[in-house]
């Protein structure tokens, strides 16, 4: 027998008790329905709270500081055998397992001026080693390339080239609205402050500065005989490209720039102070930190957002501690384990019930169709052919019900999230921390559809199996013989 | 023992119904053979096991003792499903009810054999049709069973027997709800075609007429066979 010729037979069967397929595969709906919405309003809660703690930085990089203090010996670590962030640090770093890349940082907070053709602003230096990070900032790049590891080139974040200002035109703008002020009249002030001070007020316009030419300007302050002093040094670099949009807005001005070439400036600050002071103690530990370079911060980057957990355990062990948005996914991951368990549970009663059903309603219809079945025997249906028919049979029940579930579901994730963006349930919940980002409070994604068709489908199957067996065992001549 | 295409044979078969200790036996020793194209009338008053020997031909039944062979196959050392299949290919059948499926129309009715054979949907529509116009039916494909009339439906089923080309055709008391005029009519039918193909026709019945224009008429009584008369050429 053909497929297409047993499907024919099978639909013309089940529409024939139209009724009675309609109200058994009302089971299944039930339970796909349920099964479907419940793990769609579980993915929607989690995507929402995993986007709500992305926000506060990518949830594969964690940032590993030194331990102070171990809760379960409530002790405080000593200085001399608190970890420290060197090169040592990194190697250590990068042995531990799932960890893809370590990016150590060393920032120079201090006056740090970067000035491109007229404009300047001051800036937020982070020297990064270069081979380590170019593999995950480089998708970050909007324009331009990332750093190639040629000395003297800078890349700048989203937020730089709109901060920098135009000083000289801003002076000379001032100048003209004093100007203006003095001579004209009320009504004029008024306007002529809109129009020039606009730019002042809401911000310089961005400009592209990539593949300029820049300085970057440093200041080191010292005193001599009570007299302050400053002192400048200008390094020349280039703009080779620009990060994209961050979320994150922990490195709102940053520059980065290759690691040795912060070193040296690093360098520079620190040396002159100390010997401008002559302190003995001074130079003592600016000796020790020249043979061992301690950065600010070393970012590690996990290779999987599965991997996060166990990574963040082992640098524990090594006595670090770990910033990571990731550690909230740990609390996240078990509640909604449970209320998936919880939901699982009661989606797998209703569908128990649901099989049933269909075992009831196929046994049902073959005492009907006795007689059929005997014909169809004698005229040439092999047991096969019987049992394959009637298994369709109430496959196609629990299909009819899978689909009208997932329609079902469907509806119900729609109603869910338009009353959920109306009364603000996210907040409530204490899921909103996303802010503008919150859209859906449920997701019914393809392979849950899918999934969800094809297990309604699995059911009817199973449920068939014994009526099946049972049709196919009908003497034919006892089948003929019924009325 | 060995039997061309459309041969039967029946070899020392006794049989009898029920389980366990209460056992009615309803045939005894019997010995048959049908050669190729012959018609054949099984006759005998009502409880003479003419029905059940019908059975145990089809392979619906499973002798107690003896051997059935059926195109020179064991038939009777079938099992359910080898016998789902010899039917499939080599026989058809025509009941006293007809037994047409009430939902589907007279060309699907005919259609059904040759759905669970495989055969593509193009063809089996053409033979199908072909054969139902052979038995007067050319207007009334599209008819569903409660539609035609019982000499209608009877023609049907004669078509459904012979679709899949049987080398046997068994058909149990074919005429028994009929009238004389359309008996004789469906008798024409089947005579015609069991000349036509060669066909080995074997009838129950215990109307005279249908014995009278057999090539043999074999009596049973008391589930033995009686009587073995050939109609003289």
């Amino acid at each position: 027998m053909k497929f297409i010729d047993s499907f024919r037979i099978v639909w013309r069967n089940l529409w024939r008790m139209k009724l009675r397929t309609a109200l058994t595969s009302v089971g299944v709906m039930i339970g796909t329905a349920a099964i479907v919405a419940m793990i769609a309003l579980s993915l929607g809660l989690k995507a929402n709270a995993v986007k709500s703690l992305e926000s506060w930085g990518n949830l594969t990089e964690l940032d590993v500081e030194p331990a102070f203090y171990i809760p379960e010996e409530d002790r405080v670590i000593p200085d001399d055998e608190r970890k420290k962030l060197n090169m040592a640090a990194v190697q250590e770093l990068k042995a531990v397992k799932g960890v893809a890349a370590v990016m150590p940082i060393k920032r120079i907070r201090g006056e740090s001026k970067l000035k491109v053709g007229r404009r300047e602003g001051y800036i937020e230096l982070v020297g990064v080693d270069v081979r380590e990070s170019a593999a995950y900032r480089k998708d970050e790049i909007e324009k331009g390339t990332y750093l190639t590891g040629a000395p003297q080139e800078v890349v700048v974040s989203y937020y730089v080239p709109r901060e920098m200002r135009d000083v000289e035109k801003e002076k000379r703008e001032a100048r003209m609205r004093n100007a203006n002020k003095s001579g004209g009249g009320g009504g004029e002030v008024y306007f002529s402050r809109r129009g020039g001070g606009g730019g002042g007020e809401e911000g310089p316009a961005p400009f592209d500065m990539v593949g300029k030419p820049a300085t970057i300007t440093l200041t080191r302050e010292y005193r001599i005989d009570d007299e302050l002093k400053l002192e400048k040094k200008d390094v020349r670099v280039r703009v080779v490209g620009q990060l994209q949009k961050s979320e994150n807005f922990r490195y709102g001005s940053a520059v980065y720039a290759p690691l040795s070439l912060v070193k040296e400036m690093n360098d520079w600050l620190n040396r002159s102070r100390g010997e401008e002071f002559g302190d003995t103690s001074s130079r003592r530990s600016r000796d020790k930190n020249q043979d061992e370079f301690v950065f600010d911060e070393i970012t590690v980057k996990v290779e999987s957002r599965e991997m996060v957990e166990s990574v963040v355990s082992d640098l524990k062990k090594l006595g670090y501690e770990v910033w990571s948005p990731a550690r909230e996914l740990e609390q996240i991951n078990k509640f909604f384990f449970v209320i998936q368990m919880i939901l699982g549970g009661i989606a797998a009663i209703s569908l128990l019930v649901a099989s049933i059903g269909i075992v009831n309603t196929m046994i049902m219809s073959i005492l009907e169709r006795t007689k059929e079945i005997g014909i169809m025997k004698v005229i040439g249906a092999t047991v096969y052919n019987i049992r394959w028919l009637f298994l369709m049979e109430s496959g196609f029940i629990g299909l009819i019900g899978g689909m009208t579930g997932l329609g079902l579901a469907w509806g119900a994730v729609e109603l869910v999230n338009y009353f959920g963006k109306a009364g603000g349930l996210m907040d409530s919940l204490g899921f909103g921390g996303g802010g503008e980002e919150m859209t859906t409070l449920a997701v019914i994604p393809t392979w849950l559809a899918l999934f969800a068709i094809g297990f309604a489908f699995i059911i009817g199957l199973l449920a068939g199996i014994f009526p099946a067996i049972r049709a196919s065992r009908l003497s034919a001549l006892q089948a003929i013989r019924s009325e | 023992m060995a039997n061309g295409m459309g041969e039967l044979t029946v070899e020392n078969v006794n049989h009898s119904y029920g389980t366990g200790k209460i056992k009615v036996p309803v045939l005894f020793d019997i010995n048959i053979h049908i050669a190729k194209g012959e018609f054949v009338a099984l006759c005998g008053s009502s409880g003479s096991g003419k029905s059940t020997l019908l059975n145990l031909l089809a392979g619906l039944t499973k002798p107690e003792e003896g051997k059935i062979f059926v195109n020179s196959e064991e038939i009777s050392r079938f099992n359910e499903n080898e016998l789902c299949l010899f039917r499939r290919k080599c026989m058809g059948f025509i009941f006293q009810s007809y037994n047409l499926l009430p939902g589907l129309t007279a060309l699907e009715n005919v259609e059904l054999p040759l759905i669970f054979a495989g055969e593509s949907k193009k063809k089996r529509r053409i033979r199908a049709a072909e054969i139902l116009e052979k038995m007067g039916l050319e207007g009334r494909l599209d008819h569903r069973p409660n539609e035609l009339s019982g000499g209608q439906q009877q023609r049907v089923s004669i078509a459904r027997a012979l679709v899949n080309n049987p080398s046997i055709v068994l058909a149990d008391e074919p005429t028994g709800n009929l009238d004389s005029k359309t008996e004789q009519e469906i008798l024409d039918l089947m005579r015609q075609m069991n000349r036509e193909s060669n066909t080995t026709f074997i009838i129950v019945t215990h109307e005279q007429e249908v014995a009278e224009q057999s090539d043999r008429v074999i009596y049973l009584q008391d589930g033995r066979v009686v009587q073995r008369r050939t109609k003289p050429a």
